[in-house]
């Protein structure tokens, strides 16, 4: 019989040794599913890594597809640290995004920087605003977070999909093809988000305004008393109201902090890559789910978030590139499911101590009579 | 289970009902709480198991009822080599157990809960009429068709003890069980024991309590740091002999309050608290406190006692600024608190220490200096605008650590990592920095060993002669007594009694806990 | 013609909530023995994509195509549901987590997409779907027949489950367990009751229950797979759990107000009734916010019902 045993402290190197082995086994169940289903394991992981990594302007692609991931995977890693469960960051970057091309499209004519300054800000608020209705009705009511931000999401992308095709509101374009087949207003170029050349690699704004949102973020968590606060409130939450923490505050804060996040991202899917408010797209993307797998993977972490959103943007890059019979639409969501299953499976070696629990008594045939001698004093 | 049939009986009559030999237990994180323990429980017999907190008594239980399983050791069961693998290996084998934290399901019923885990069909009628027919019998009547959740303490032990009655446990181990009962109550249950030895089974009696062990025992085995120190016949000790086995040194824990003088009833400071007509609801929204009037002079020790769950926890939150008073005043150092607010009781001069000093006191996961910090590290100097000042953590962590002799390898250590000892001083560490005009103090002392119980009964006593009040809430009577200046007891969330510490009486105290009025124990 | 209108939103109500139903039952169990499984959704398209994969691939009559399938659907499902089990169980991984990684691995963009294009499901209606049955020759009764005696299998068997779950929760020594499990695990331990057997199995079996559930979307509702053709129901029925108190029969009542109000899109639009569709398929996810803002606050707020060691993994050695 095995038996787990909790460790009281983790060795130094299991905080790496885990995560990678979760991610091996992640990869060898994952092509033990290809092979079942007649496609060749190494052949797909083979073309994902050229796709992602090594084939022209590949690496750009993925900074590309990880800039959304980065900033949901913040989303979820700020919250779920605090136990708020989050998991609204696909509709808080629909939000976002509709936000900031709102703003873009309204701001028409004015100086780039404003404008992209307007959209960043625009899109902070929509999150930060549709994350605080569920972190509200958490902390006033104490509705679980889980369902009604998870709701929203779905009401969010109705809210998208209203805005283009249900109605005749300021983001649908009605000229020319716009008029018979509804698509969004273009923005103008003045918003498009400026990018960075770095050794053939291009990075988009909106990813580094993520690594500078980690940045902050690990500042925040480590360095200031909202930080505290928050750690203490998901440690013990009776301890902070015996401290005087206002936990309500702290839930709701986190929450539109989160949301901001996503918000940004959401912002960031109009001026780095879109420049059009596009619902289909964006419902279609899961952004906030795959977030939710990168923070996992990052072990909650910020600065952690930066890279694992890389790997997973190039993942989702591939996955759009390779598209077709040979490479089923779900088998990137597919891959990134068992990587998050293994993890957190991976997760208990880190935690506890696997031990065998004895068997003794076969050693006993032949026993001593128990001892009924008196001990004294 | 495993079972092997012993070959040879003992010489001199059957084989004892439970012989446990060599029974090492190891916790994760090194902790070793049986080593190389022996128990020999015979039936017909009250065999109390005597030790510290620490010492490995529940440990031991724990291992008798499958809840454990040593790392080393034999059991054998009416002299049989016997291996427990869960908790229905020990039912099977005849093995009773009274949880010093009752295994009751608080929504069920009480006959619910007695025949749970059987194996028959379940028709209710017939276990609620089973029920009180036993309770009758052992004269421990309940109603069985009432919810847990509806009963006193005391009633919710009976059902504890019916549990294992219904399955005929010929083996009964009772875990502290006298840690919730007035002293009263106590002595019904130790008749009740004695009954259930007379009936020919073995009974286990855990306890910390040198009086109790010695009016009901008649054998005794003592535990300290996880070994066997003895194992006695409880006639030919006293209780010196005893405390002495069990702490390993003389010690006189009685009276520390003596040669102190009571403190003054000066007009020149406002009293540490004043409650008036106090009121409040507990978490279900039912009335906890009625009319509450209670005033804790400065310097002054006051006791609360009561049987757990008569209000203690609401007083002491309401006077925290925690719950919500619904009606009267609370005045601490003669400023009123007009709002349920922790931050404003603590402005006013309230340190808390709750009772669950781990989970309530301290964030386990954060460090000890982070734990220290907390409060303080809203303002300066433990912080400037909304950024922390670590290294200012850091030095008042440091420097309250030696004040207060908190052992720990480090300030960063999390707290969950120390002992209780070391986890109530970091508590007391941090309420006590702020020189508080009041110290409300819950249970502060439950749990630990005796070293420990010693430091912090001196901290708690100290702050007293500085200058602070002192609101000590506790259900352990002698404690009570020994700290304090007057003692209040709580009945049913009303103060049943307020008398001076010199002529308080523990028979008297014990009847007005389990509801006498004051006119009725008489002077 | 508002009689008319009755009869139909009533008996589409039912034809709707079923497999709302399904899945809330299954996580009743589920949650009463204190395990919160945050994966139905993805258990639902699972069992949703295996059952229409199955009734196009599988042959002979009609009923024996669609037993298999709803068999394949439950397996499907309760497979994902052990895999649940294992990890909040054995190794005591967070259960929400747990449950988010389980609807993430199975959900619209993963697995059920994923094994819908390996095995050619996507490809339009199914041949073999649910149809109504007129038991008993009831179903020309005015009002009562339509709503009550025409709808198909599943539904009848609905309530089957409503009864036999019942009566296992309140009447039998194995629900008196699996509720002492959930509220005491300690408790329940100490009295020789395996905690961990009684987890895994009701976990499974909510599963189980939540693959009939997803079966019924590509058997009888839409009936053709299309990637997460469950659009949240898995959420809305952990929602309804919660709504119903965690009993089986008020968790019915909730199941039909809901398939009212997803029933209200389609029927609304036949008759050419002017609202913004958007609108319309927002309220099923809106009415369970404003249901669980409702329950969670107020009277409601004591959880009458919650498991009290809902959420919690259970430690013998914990110390």
């Amino acid at each position: 019989m095995i038996r787990l045993e909790r460790r009281v402290e983790t060795p130094r190197w299991l905080d790496v040794a885990v995560p990678l082995a979760s991610f091996v086994a992640a990869l060898v169940v994952g092509g033990l599913v290809l092979q079942l289903t007649g496609h060749s394991a190494l052949g797909t992981y083979e073309r994902i890594v050229e796709r992602a990594l090594t084939s022209d302007g590949a690496l750009s692609g993925t900074l590309v597809a990880a800039t959304p991931l980065l900033f949901t995977g913040l989303a979820a890693a700020v919250a779920f640290r605090m136990n708020v469960f989050n998991i609204g960051g696909e509709g808080q970057l629909v939000l976002g995004a509709i936000a900031a091309s709102g703003a873009g499209l309204a701001l028409e004519g004015r100086p780039g920087w404003l404008i992209i300054g307007a959209m960043v800000v625009a899109g902070a608020a929509a999150g930060a605003a549709w994350a605080a209705i569920p972190g509200a009705l958490r902390a006033f009511t104490g509705t679980n977070e889980i369902i009604t931000s998870l709701m929203l999401n779905y009401v969010a992308a109705n809210l998208a999909t209203y805005l283009i095709f249900g109605s005749r509101s300021f983001w649908r374009s009605l000229e020319g093809s716009g008029a018979t087949f509804p698509t969004g207003k273009r923005l103008p170029p003045e918003a498009s988000w400026p990018s960075l050349e770095l050794g053939g690699v291009v990075v988009p704004f909106g990813f580094l305004l993520g690594v500078a949102g980690a940045v902050v973020l690990l500042v925040v968590l480590r360095a200031t008393r909202f930080g505290f606060a928050m750690r203490v409130v998901a440690d013990a939450p009776a301890a902070a109201r015996y401290a005087g923490i206002r936990g309500r505050r702290v839930v709701l804060g986190v929450m539109a902090l989160s949301g901001a996040a996503a918000g940004i991202g959401g912002a960031s899917n109009i001026g780095d890559t879109r420049h059009v408010l596009d619902p289909r797209g964006l419902n279609q993307a899961g952004y906030g789910y795959a977030g939710i797998v990168v923070a996992a993977l990052a072990r909650l972490n910020p600065v952690a978030v930066v890279f694992v959103s890389i790997v997973m943007g190039g993942l989702a890059n591939a996955g759009r590139a390779l598209q077709g019979p040979d490479f089923p639409a779900g088998l990137v969501g597919t891959l990134q499911g068992l990587l998050l299953v293994f993890t957190l499976g991976g997760e208990v070696f880190a935690r506890y101590r696997i031990r065998r629990a004895r068997t003794v008594h076969e050693a006993h045939a032949g026993a001593p009579p128990p001892p009924t001698a008196e001990v004294t004093a | 289970m495993t079972t092997t049939e012993h070959a040879a009986e003992t010489a001199g009559g059957p084989p004892p009902a439970v012989a446990a030999s060599g029974i090492t237990k190891r916790f994760p994180g090194g902790v070793v709480a049986n080593d190389d323990v022996h128990l020999e429980l015979r039936a017909g017999e009250v065999h109390a198991l005597l030790g510290e907190n620490g010492a490995g008594k529940s440990t031991l239980s724990n291992v008798l009822t499958g809840l454990y399983r040593p790392d080393a050791g034999d059991l054998w069961i009416h002299g049989r080599l016997t291996e427990l693998h869960s908790p229905r290996d020990a039912i099977d084998a005849g093995i009773g157990m009274v949880h010093q934290h009752f295994r009751l399901v608080a929504p069920f019923t009480v006959a619910e809960n007695v025949v749970l885990g059987e194996r028959s069909p379940f028709r209710r009628r017939e276990a609620e009429e089973r029920v009180r027919a036993l309770g009758e019998r052992y004269r421990l009547p309940v109603d069985p068709t009432a919810r847990i959740w509806q009963l006193s303490v005391g009633q919710q032990q009976r059902v504890e003890i019916l549990k294992a009655l219904d399955r005929d446990a010929r083996i009964l181990i009772l875990d502290e069980p006298t840690a919730v009962l007035t002293p009263q109550e106590s002595e019904a249950l130790f008749e009740v024991m004695r009954a259930m030895a007379d009936e020919g089974r073995a009974v286990l009696f855990i306890s910390h309590k040198l009086d109790e062990v010695l009016a009901v025992s008649d054998r005794v085995t003592v535990l300290r740091d996880a070994r066997n120190v003895g194992t006695v016949t409880t006639a030919d000790v006293d209780t010196r002999e005893l405390a002495r086995m069990m702490v390993g040194r003389e010690v006189v824990l009685g009276r520390a309050r003596t040669g102190r003088a009571p403190a003054p009833a000066n007009g020149a400071r406002p009293p540490a608290l004043v409650l008036d007509g106090v009121g409040a609801d507990d978490d279900r929204g039912c009335p906890a406190l009625h009319d509450v009037t209670l005033t804790v002079a400065a310097g002054e020790v006051l006791g609360v006692c009561g049987v757990a769950g008569n209000g203690q926890r609401e007083l002491a939150e309401v006077v925290g600024g925690i719950r919500r008073a619904t009606a009267g005043t609370v005045t601490v150092a003669g400023e009123r608190l007009r709002k349920a607010d922790p931050r404003v009781a603590h402005a006013a001069g309230v340190a808390h220490v709750p009772e669950d000093r781990l989970h309530t006191g301290t964030a386990p996961s954060l460090s000890v200096e982070d734990n220290l910090a907390l409060l303080a590290h809203r303002r300066p100097p433990l912080s400037a605008g909304p950024f922390l000042r670590r290294s200012r953590i850091r030095a008042r962590a440091l420097e309250l650590m030696a004040r207060f002799g908190v052992k720990a390898p480090g300030p960063t250590t999390p707290v969950r990592l120390l002992s209780g000892g070391n986890v109530q001083k970091v508590l007391l560490a941090r309420e006590l920095s702020s020189d508080p005009a009041l110290v409300v103090a819950a249970s502060p002392t439950r749990g630990l060993d005796v070293g420990a119980i010693e430091s912090v009964r001196a901290t708690i006593l100290a702050a007293a002669d500085a200058g602070a009040g002192v609101l000590l809430i506790s259900e352990d009577l002698d404690e009570v007594l020994d700290l304090s200046d007057r003692v209040a007891v709580m009945y049913e969330g009303r103060i049943v009694g307020v008398v001076d510490r010199d002529e308080a009486d523990v028979t008297e105290l014990g009847l007005l806990m389990g509801g006498a009025t004051l006119a009725e124990v008489g002077p | 013609m508002n009689s008319n209108l009755f009869v139909v939103i009533a008996a589409s109500a039912i034809f709707y909530g079923t497999p709302l139903y399904f899945a809330a039952l299954g996580e009743v169990l589920t949650e009463r023995s204190g395990v919160l499984n945050l994966g139905v959704e993805g258990m639902m398209l699972m069992g949703a994509v295996t059952a229409a994969s199955t009734s196009i691939h599988a042959p002979g009559p009609t009923w024996f195509a669609l037993l298999l399938a709803v068999l394949a659907g439950m397996v499907a499902a309760g497979a994902l549901a052990l895999l649940h089990a294992f990890l909040v169980v054995t190794l005591r991984v967070n259960q929400v987590v747990s449950g988010l990684a389980i609807t993430i691995l199975a959900g619209g963009a993963g697995l059920s997409s994923y094994l819908a294009s390996v095995w050619g499901v996507a490809t339009g209606p199914v041949p073999h779907q649910l149809s109504s049955l007129d038991v008993l020759g009831l179903g020309d009764l005015p009002v009562l027949g339509p709503i009550v005696f025409d709808q198909n299998a599943l539904t009848y068997l609905s309530w089957a489950a409503l009864i036999g779950t019942s009566w296992y929760l309140f009447r039998t020594r194995r629900g008196l367990e699996l509720r002492a499990v959930g509220e005491s695990p300690a408790t329940a331990d100490a009295m020789g009751i395996d905690v961990t057997r009684s987890r895994y199995l009701h976990t499974v079996v909510g599963g189980m229950l939540a693959g009939v559930g997803g079966a019924y979307f590509t058997l009888a509702i839409v009936p053709t797979w299309t990637d997460g053709v469950t659009a949240g129901r898995g959420w809305i029925a952990i929602a309804l759990v919660i709504f119903g108190f965690w009993r089986p029969d008020l968790t019915l009542l909730g199941a039909y107000l809901f398939g009212a109000f997803s029933s209200l899109a389609p029927t609304l639009q036949t008759r050419g009734v002017d609202v913004p569709v958007q609108l319309l398929d927002s309220l099923p996810y809106l009415t369970t916010v404003v249901v669980l803002v409702a329950v969670s606050s107020g009277w409601a707020s004591r959880r009458v019902g919650a498991p009290a060691a809902l959420g919690t993994a259970y430690e013998r050695e914990d110390r």
